[in-house]
């Protein structure tokens, strides 16, 4: 150790005068540039690893019903089986028109049953008076399955597009509603004193500080109830429907295609899957500092 | 010490008398955060509150912010009673308590838009309080950009852009290294002496209390109460080094060991 240190100090001190600020500037230059490569080529091969995923399971799909003794292909179709009545579904715009009626039922409830939960989450959580009346009623009405709405809202809405926007509303309401309250409970007390003692009013509180503290729990509230309104989507449409990806798949049962009820769950997952997605992009593009505070 | 600051015992901006503040602790018991604190804080003085955990000068911060009701006792502000918080009666918290979903200048400008100012005045005058932290360069940053030091700058300019008459500070450099510590307390004491501001000023640090402070309020606990106020008549600036430093420190030091309470 002792004997390097002089050598390395002498050739330190020849390093730094060669440090001009040219020599400087393309070492920045090459650092940023390996690391914006190096980044497209983790996202890249991140890419490819999740559409090799995907052709993995689809020659699993194709493999398993051939082998497995005692499947019949009319019951179990491989993807070969299913391909074709996607594409004939695909040409004549029918999955579109099904998938278009049943995501507009999807969104009009979401939309109505998430304004509904933020705006009750938002009282409960602030005002303890609201939060002990409401609390046994809410928290009762919660733990029925919303499902079991289904014969109700028909018998009351009869088979129109009400029942269905209705039981989703029903049933996004109550995810957004209780994470929304837990947040709106939890917002720290020092973000509260803070706007206070910097002049705001009761409702500047609310709106400027509560409403978005509580946002990392509103939108995990918000993404559950997507999950939510797909499952009493499809409910609803089995049980009585003349469109949709529920009534696809209901109908196909009727006719026994099974290949046909395959192309509506293949489309019920797609959906889901890109309306994940999209949450999770808005969020990244919307508010820039969620999650950052754990980076 | 500059001359224009008044020191006549009677013209405090705020007036604490025989305060008192009982607390629930545990299974229904009780106890006396403070008990029959008096207290009068001059206009333009720098007064540091010290004492260990327990000693309520958070509960006397809290009082005098308005955050809380005494349980015994009033306290006012410029002769009037204190009811709640107000932006005349700044607040720094000990950290986190920027808003994080905002930037440092809107961060800044909360206080301003929340009363109605029009959008180019208060940006405007945001970018001024940031510019007297230091920070004008950060207006665009989100807190979690922000360095802990940063952080306390710009929640120190987010409270000054209102034009308070006190600045009321709970342990707002605990959180931050030491090297950054004694670059915010210089720069705190430039602000201070280039506004003529009123600053309350919690610690826990005796150093930073000799430092910073004209006068020192040193408490102790169970209850809650002034066990000694000490005046700091040593010329700004300062100099940890010197001999008057050492030995006001060593006095405040001595009124701890008195009480037994173990400060770091």
């Amino acid at each position: 150790m002792k004997e390097e240190a002089t050598p390395s100090l002498s050739s330190r001190s020849d390093k730094q005068k060669e440090l001009t600020s040219d020599l400087l500037t393309s070492i920045e230059e090459r650092f940023r540039r390996d690391l914006l490569r190096s980044r497209r080529r983790r996202r890249i091969r991140r890419l490819l690893l999740n559409v090799a995923g995907v052709i993995l399971f689809l020659i699993f799909w194709e493999i398993a019903p051939r082998v497995v003794p005692g499947v019949n292909l009319q019951m179990f179709p491989p993807p070969s089986g299913v391909v074709g009545t996607l594409w004939d579904l695909v040409a004549s715009g029918e999955l579109a028109g099904h998938a278009w009626s049943s995501l507009k039922r999807a969104i009009f409830g979401f939309v109505l049953g998430s304004i509904a939960g933020v705006l009750v989450g938002l009282l409960t959580g602030r005002l303890a008076l609201l939060r002990d009346l409401s609390d046994p009623v809410l928290h009762s009405l919660r733990s029925i399955p919303s499902i079991a709405f289904v014969p109700l809202a028909i018998v009351w809405f009869g088979l129109g597009e009400t029942p269905k926007v209705a039981l989703i509303t029903w049933g996004t309401f109550f995810p957004v509603w209780v994470n929304t309250f837990i947040g709106v409970r939890d917002v720290p007390s020092i973000y509260v004193r803070s706007a206070a003692s910097l002049g705001a009013s009761p409702t500047g509180i609310m709106l400027q500080v509560v409403l978005p503290a509580a946002l990392p729990f509103i939108i995990a509230g918000l993404r559950q109830a997507t999950a939510v309104a797909f499952v009493i989507l499809v409910a609803a449409e089995l049980v009585g429907a003349s469109s949709g990806l529920g009534y696809l798949i209901s109908f196909s049962h009727l006719v026994f295609r099974v290949d046909m009820m395959f192309v509506g769950l293949m489309a019920l997952g797609a959906l889901g899957f890109l309306a994940d997605a999209l949450f999770a992009a808005a969020l990244d593009k919307i508010f820039p500092w969620y999650g950052a505070e754990a980076r | 010490m500059t001359p224009n600051r008044g020191l006549r015992p009677d013209d405090g901006v705020v007036e604490v008398e025989s305060v008192s503040k009982l607390y629930p602790s545990t299974e229904g018991e009780s106890t006396w955060a403070l008990l029959d604190v008096s207290l009068s804080i001059r206009d333009g003085e720098f007064i540091c509150a010290i004492g260990p955990s327990g000693c309520g000068k958070t509960t006397l911060l809290n009082l005098i912010a308005g955050f809380i009701e005494p349980t015994r006792g009033e306290l006012r502000f410029d002769k009037a009673p204190i009811t709640r918080p107000a932006p005349e009666r700044g607040v720094v918290f000990q950290e986190y308590a920027l808003f994080p979903w905002l930037t440092a200048l809107r961060n800044v400008e909360f206080g301003l838009k929340m009363r109605g100012m029009a959008k180019v005045e208060r940006s405007e005058r945001a970018r001024e309080a940031l510019q007297l932290v230091g920070l004008e360069d950060a207006a665009g940053r989100y807190p979690f950009e922000l360095s802990g030091g940063m952080r306390q700058r710009v929640a120190v300019a987010r409270a000054l852009v209102n034009h308070p008459r006190i600045l009321l500070m709970d342990e707002p450099f605990a959180a931050v290294d030491a090297l950054t510590r004694a670059s915010l307390q210089t720069e705190l004491l430039r602000i201070w002496e280039e506004i003529g501001i009123t600053i309350f000023f919690i610690t826990h640090n005796i150093e930073e209390a000799v430092y910073l402070g004209d006068r020192i309020v040193v408490m102790s606990p169970n209850p809650g109460q002034i066990q000694k106020i000490v005046n700091v008549e040593i010329a700004r600036p300062r100099n940890r080094s010197d001999l008057e430093f050492g030995q006001l420190y060593a006095t405040v030091n001595g009124i701890f060991h008195q009480q037994g309470g173990v400060v770091q």
